[in-house]
C-alpha cells in the first residue's frame, strides 16, 4: 500500500499558485489533502479553494448573549440584592439598563470573538508545524498530501508550472 | 386576598406631596449674621480647621455658612437678609444617584440625605451635582495630629458621637443625626413617641436669634410645621424640583440689615 | 469671418495626467519581502537621537508621572488646584482629552476599514497604538482624581464579603464599563492584525528575540483556516467597536450631562463629544505620522503625502462639524434666557480668562480652515502636524472650559472661585511624556506598518485602461 507523504509547493506568485492547485486536483490530490499557506489572505475564489469555514462569527454570537445576560444581571440583579433609593429614581431604572446592557453585549461580542479566533485556530501553538520562513516575506506554500509512488510527476508538473521548489515538508519549530 | 408579588418596580415611586419627617425653618429677617450657628455646627460636627491658605481658596469645610450679599449701586448699596445655607437634605436629591459606590443615599425612615464616609472614594460627583454647593471635601489630613501637630491638644474637643473625617472623603450637614438617634433611643426607652423640641440641631441651638427652627414637619402641631406655613416662606432653587426640606423666611421689607 | 478668426478655446492640461501613479503606496508594489526588510530595518535603527530623546521622556515620566503622582498620594488632593466650587479640574480635563485621542485609532483602524477606504492601509496600527497608549493616560487620570485611589477597586462589580455594589445609577459606572470595555476591545482590535506581522518578525529574528516573537505570534502561519479566522475576527471587530466608540465618549460627556449645572445639563454633549473627540484624536495622528515619518527609517515609503491629504480632508471636515455642534451649544443658552447660563456665558467671554475662549475658537475653527481647503497644503506633512498640534491646544482649552471655568460659575455666587492648576501641571506633562515615551518604545518592539495589510491592498490594486487614460482602480478580492 503506498503511503502517503507530505510536500510543500513554494510559488512565487498568485497565477503559478492557482495552476499548480488545479494541476494537483487533476492528478487526482482532494482538496481536503491540501492547504494553502500565504503571507497575505487569499480567499478561496482566487486560487481555486472552496471556501473555508469559520466558527468565529457563532462563538462571538454566543458571547453576545452571554454579554448580554451579564449586563442585566449587572445592573438589575445587583440591585435586587442591594436595593437603594437614591435621587428619588426609580430603583429598576430603565435607561441604565439600555447602557449597561448594551456594554456587555459588545464586551461579550469582541471577547468572544476574539477567543473564538484563538479556539478555533488552535492558538497559542508552539509544536512544531509544517512551515518555511520565505511565506511570509511573500511567497505562496501549498501543503499536500499524495501517494509516494506520485512523488516524481507531481513534482515534475508542479516544477514546469512555475513552482520555486517542491520538498518534502518538515515540521520544524516556528 | 392579595399576595405580594414583589416585582420590580422601574417606575418612579417617589411621592412628592409627602412632607417628609425632619425639616427646618430659618427666619432671615432675625438672622444677625452672627455665625454662631457656623461655630456650634462646626463644634458639634468635628468639621476640621483648614488654614488661612486654604480657606482663602476656597477649601473652607464649615458644614452651614452665612452667605452675605449687597444690591444696588454705589452710593445706593443696601445689604440683602444674611442667608445661612446648609445641605436642604432634598427628597430628590442630585447628589444622590450620581455617586458611583453608593456614598450618598436617601435614609427612608428619616427621609434626609445620608453620606457613608467608609464608604466614599472621593469621586466628588455629588459636589458637583449639589445646586447650592454645600458639600465639603476633605482635600488634605486636616484632622490627623501625625500631620498637624498644632492639632494635638485640638483632639480634646472632638465630639465622640461624630465620626472624625480623613482625607479623600465628602461631608455635609447631617441635620445633627447623632441628636436625633439619641432623642429617639430616650424617647422609645421612656417608650413614648419623640416630641416637639426633643431635637435641636446645633445651629438652632446657639443661634441667639432663634433664627434656626428644627423638628418633625410631617406633625402639624410641630413649631417647624407651623412657621413653614408662613406667607414670607420660600425654597432655595424651588424652580429645580428637588424638593428641599428647608424653608426660608424673608418679608417684603425686612428691618435690621440696613 | 472664417473659422480660423475665432480662438482656440483655453485647454488646461489635466490635472491626472501629469500626476505620476506611482506617487500612491498602492499603485507602487515592492516585493514582500523587500517591505519586509524595510520595517525590520525601521525597528532595528535606533540612533543616538532616539536615545537622547528617550532618556529625557523616562526623566519626564520618573518625575512628573510617578514621583508627581506619589506626591499627590501621599498628601492629599490638597496639592492639586481642585476647590470648591471647581471639584473637577485638569485631571478631568486630562482624562477627556486622551480618550478623545484614543478614538481617532478606531476612527481610522475600524470606520476606515469599514468604508473600505484604501488609503488608510499603512497607518492604522500606527493610530490604533495611539488608543491603547492614549487611554492608558485616561484611566491614569481617573484614578489621579479620585480622593481615595486606593479604594478605587470598589467600583469593580464583584461579589464582596462587604454586600454591596456599585451604584449603576451614576454616571460613573457607565464610564467605567465603557472605558474598560473600549481599552479591552482596542487592545485585542490593535493584537489581531498585529498577529501575522509578528509572525514576519519571528521569521527574521534569531536568539532571545525569536523566542518572544514566537511567543507572541502564538504559531501562526498563514493557514486558509487562520486567514477565515483572523479576517472574520478583524471583521467582527470592525463593525462592532464602531458603536463602542460612539458610545464610550457619549457616556463620558454624560459625566457632564446628567449634572443640574449651567452650562452642562445640554442635551447636545453626547454627539459634541464624539465629534470634539474626532477633531483632537485625528489631530493628534497627524503629529504622529509625522514623526513617525520623519523620525524612522523607510517610512516614506510607506507614508505618503497622500495619505496626509486624505488625514487632513477628514480633518477639515471634522472641524466643520464640531463647529456645528459648538454653535448648537453655543447659540441654544444664548438665546434662551436662563440666568445662570447667561452669567456663565459672560465669565466665559468677558471673564478673568477672556483670551482663553478666544484661542479656543482660533484653533479649533479658524486655523483648520484657513489651512486644510488646500490640497498642497494638507499633503505637506509638517504642516499638517502643525495645525495638529494647534487643534489639539484648541481643544484640550475647550475641555478646560468646559470644565473647571464652567464649574466656577453656578447657582450659588456666594461660592463662586477661580480655579488654579498646580500639581496637575505637572502630572499632564507626565502623561504627555508617558504616551510619547511608550510609542518610543512599541516602534521598536512591533512593527508600526502592517506589511501585510499594504500587500493586500497592493494586490487589489492596478491601473486600468479606460478610453485613452489609465485610471487607478482597487478591486474587492478579500
Amino acid at each position: 500500500m503506498p503511503e502517503s507523504i507530505t510536500l510543500l509547493a513554494l510559488f512565487e506568485d498568485i497565477d503559478p499558485a492557482a495552476n499548480g492547485i488545479q494541476k494537483l486536483r487533476s492528478m487526482g490530490v482532494t482538496d481536503d489533502q491540501m492547504n494553502v499557506i500565504s503571507g497575505i489572505p487569499m480567499p478561496g475564489r482566487v486560487l481555486g479553494r472552496p471556501n473555508a469555514i469559520t466558527n468565529v462569527s457563532r462563538i462571538a454570537l454566543v458571547g453576545a448573549g452571554l454579554g448580554m445576560l451579564s449586563g442585566v444581571a449587572l445592573i438589575y440583579g445587583t440591585i435586587y440584592l442591594y436595593p437603594l433609593y437614591v435621587g428619588g429614581q426609580p430603583l429598576y431604572p430603565v435607561p441604565m439598563g439600555w447602557i449597561v446592557t448594551f456594554e456587555m453585549t459588545m464586551l461579550g461580542l469582541m471577547v468572544f470573538a476574539f477567543l473564538g479566533l484563538f479556539v478555533d485556530s488552535g492558538f497559542p501553538s508552539y509544536t512544531p508545524k509544517d512551515y518555511v520562513p520565505e511565506i511570509s516575506d511573500g511567497k505562496i506554500a501549498v501543503l499536500f498530501k499524495c501517494d509516494s509512488n506520485q512523488e516524481r510527476p507531481v513534482v515534475d508538473a508542479l516544477t514546469k508550472l512555475g513552482a520555486e521548489s517542491v520538498k518534502p515538508a518538515e515540521a520544524r519549530q516556528l | 386576598m392579595s399576595t405580594d408579588l414583589q416585582l420590580p418596580v422601574f417606575s418612579n415611586t417617589t411621592q412628592e406631596d409627602l412632607k417628609g419627617r425632619w425639616g427646618m425653618v430659618i427666619d432671615q429677617d432675625v438672622c444677625t449674621g452672627c455665625q454662631a450657628c457656623v461655630a456650634a455646627c462646626a463644634m458639634e460636627n468635628n468639621v476640621p480647621f483648614v488654614g488661612e491658605d486654604d480657606a482663602g481658596y476656597g477649601r473652607g469645610m464649615h458644614w452651614i455658612r452665612i452667605e452675605r450679599f449687597w444690591q444696588g449701586t454705589f452710593p445706593a448699596v443696601k445689604m440683602t437678609p444674611f442667608q445661612p445655607m446648609m445641605c436642604q437634605q432634598c427628597h430628590k436629591a442630585p447628589c444622590e444617584p450620581v455617586c458611583p459606590v453608593f456614598a450618598s443615599v436617601h435614609s427612608a425612615s428619616e427621609d434626609i440625605n445620608v453620606q457613608v464616609y467608609n464608604r466614599c472614594v472621593g469621586t466628588r460627583y455629588c459636589g458637583n451635582n449639589c445646586p447650592y454647593q454645600v458639600r465639603s471635601f476633605n482635600w488634605r489630613d486636616y484632622t490627623d495630629a501625625r500631620v498637624r501637630p498644632e492639632l494635638t491638644t485640638l483632639q480634646n474637643q472632638l465630639n465622640p458621637d461624630v465620626t472624625v473625617r480623613r482625607r479623600g472623603v465628602m461631608e455635609k450637614c447631617t441635620f445633627c443625626i447623632q441628636r436625633i438617634r439619641h432623642a429617639e433611643d430616650a424617647a422609645s426607652s421612656e417608650g413614648r413617641e419623640i416630641a416637639d423640641g426633643d431635637v435641636v440641631p446645633a445651629c438652632a441651638q446657639a443661634c441667639p436669634a432663634d433664627a434656626i427652627v428644627f423638628g418633625r414637619i410631617d406633625d402639624p402641631n410641630s413649631m417647624v410645621s407651623q412657621k413653614s406655613l408662613a406667607s414670607r416662606g420660600y425654597h432655595q432653587l424651588e424652580e429645580l424640583g428637588i424638593l428641599p426640606r428647608v424653608t426660608y423666611l424673608q418679608g417684603e421689607s425686612n428691618v435690621g440689615n440696613g | 469671418m472664417s473659422a480660423t478668426a475665432r480662438a482656440l478655446p483655453n485647454i488646461r492640461p489635466q490635472a491626472a495626467e501629469q500626476e505620476d501613479p506611482r506617487e500612491h503606496l498602492m499603485l507602487d508594489p515592492k516585493p514582500r519581502g523587500e517591505m519586509n526588510g524595510m520595517v525590520l530595518e525601521s525597528m532595528r535603527s535606533t540612533g543616538w537621537r532616539y536615545w537622547l530623546v528617550t532618556l529625557v521622556l523616562g526623566f519626564l515620566v520618573l518625575t512628573c508621572f510617578f514621583y508627581a503622582w506619589y506626591y499627590l498620594i501621599a498628601n492629599g488632593l490638597g496639592v492639586a488646584g481642585v476647590n470648591r466650587p471647581a471639584y473637577w479640574a485638569v485631571f478631568l480635563v486630562n482624562t477627556v482629552f486622551w480618550i478623545g485621542i484614543s478614538h481617532a485609532g478606531t476612527f481610522i483602524s475600524a470606520i476606515l476599514r469599514v468604508m473600505k477606504i484604501e488609503g488608510r492601509r499603512p497607518f492604522t496600527r500606527a493610530a490604533e497604538l495611539m488608543t491603547t497608549f492614549g487611554l492608558v493616560q485616561a484611566v491614569s487620570s481617573v484614578f489621579m482624581h479620585l480622593g481615595r485611589v486606593w479604594l478605587a477597586y470598589w467600583l469593580i462589580p464583584y461579589p464582596n464579603e462587604r454586600g454591596l455594589w456599585p451604584d449603576f445609577h451614576s454616571p460613573l459606572m457607565w464610564d467605567f464599563l465603557a472605558i474598560n470595555t473600549y481599552l479591552l476591545c482596542s487592545t485585542m482590535y490593535l493584537f489581531l492584525p498585529l498577529i501575522p506581522d509578528l509572525a514576519m518578525v519571528r521569521d527574521h529574528k534569531t536568539g532571545w528575540q525569536k523566542v518572544a516573537y514566537r511567543i507572541l505570534s502564538l504559531g501562526f502561519r498563514g493557514t486558509e483556516g487562520e486567514w477565515k479566522n483572523l479576517h472574520t475576527a478583524m471583521n467582527i471587530f470592525a463593525f462592532a467597536i464602531i458603536p463602542v466608540m460612539f458610545s464610550v465618549h457619549t457616556i463620558v460627556s454624560w459625566d457632564f450631562a446628567m449634572a443640574m449645572r449651567p452650562g452642562w445639563s445640554s442635551s447636545v454633549f453626547g454627539p459634541y463629544f464624539v465629534i470634539g473627540a474626532l477633531h483632537s484624536g485625528m489631530a493628534a495622528v497627524a503629529i504622529v505620522l509625522f514623526l513617525v515619518r520623519s523620525t524612522m527609517k523607510n517610512m516614506k515609503y510607506f507614508i505618503r503625502p497622500e495619505h496626509f491629504n486624505l488625514l487632513g480632508k477628514l480633518m477639515l471636515m471634522v472641524s466643520m462639524a464640531w463647529a456645528y455642534f459648538y454653535f448648537n451649544d453655543y447659540l441654544v443658552p444664548w438665546y434662551g434666557g436662563d440666568k445662570w447660563e447667561q452669567i456663565l456665558r459672560l465669565f466665559i467671554e468677558k471673564g478673568p480668562i477672556w483670551w482663553l475662549w478666544y484661542v479656543l475658537l482660533i484653533c479649533n475653527i479658524v486655523v483648520p480652515w484657513l489651512i486644510l481647503w488646500n490640497r498642497k497644503w494638507r499633503s505637506t506633512p509638517w504642516l499638517l502636524a502643525l495645525t495638529g498640534v494647534v487643534i489639539n491646544i484648541g481643544m484640550w482649552i475647550e475641555r478646560y472650559v468646559i470644565i473647571p471655568e464652567t464649574l466656577t460659575i453656578n447657582r450659588m455666587p456666594f461660592t463662586w472661585r477661580i480655579y488654579i492648576p498646580r500639581v496637575e501641571i505637572f502630572l499632564t506633562i507626565g502623561t504627555v511624556s508617558l504616551f510619547l515615551l511608550l510609542y518610543m518604545m512599541a516602534s521598536r518592539l512591533i512593527p508600526l506598518i502592517p506589511v501585510w495589510e499594504v500587500q493586500e491592498g497592493q494586490e487589489a490594486h492596478m491601473l486600468r485602461k479606460v478610453g485613452k487614460a489609465e485610471i487607478p482602480a482597487v478591486s474587492e478580492i478579500g
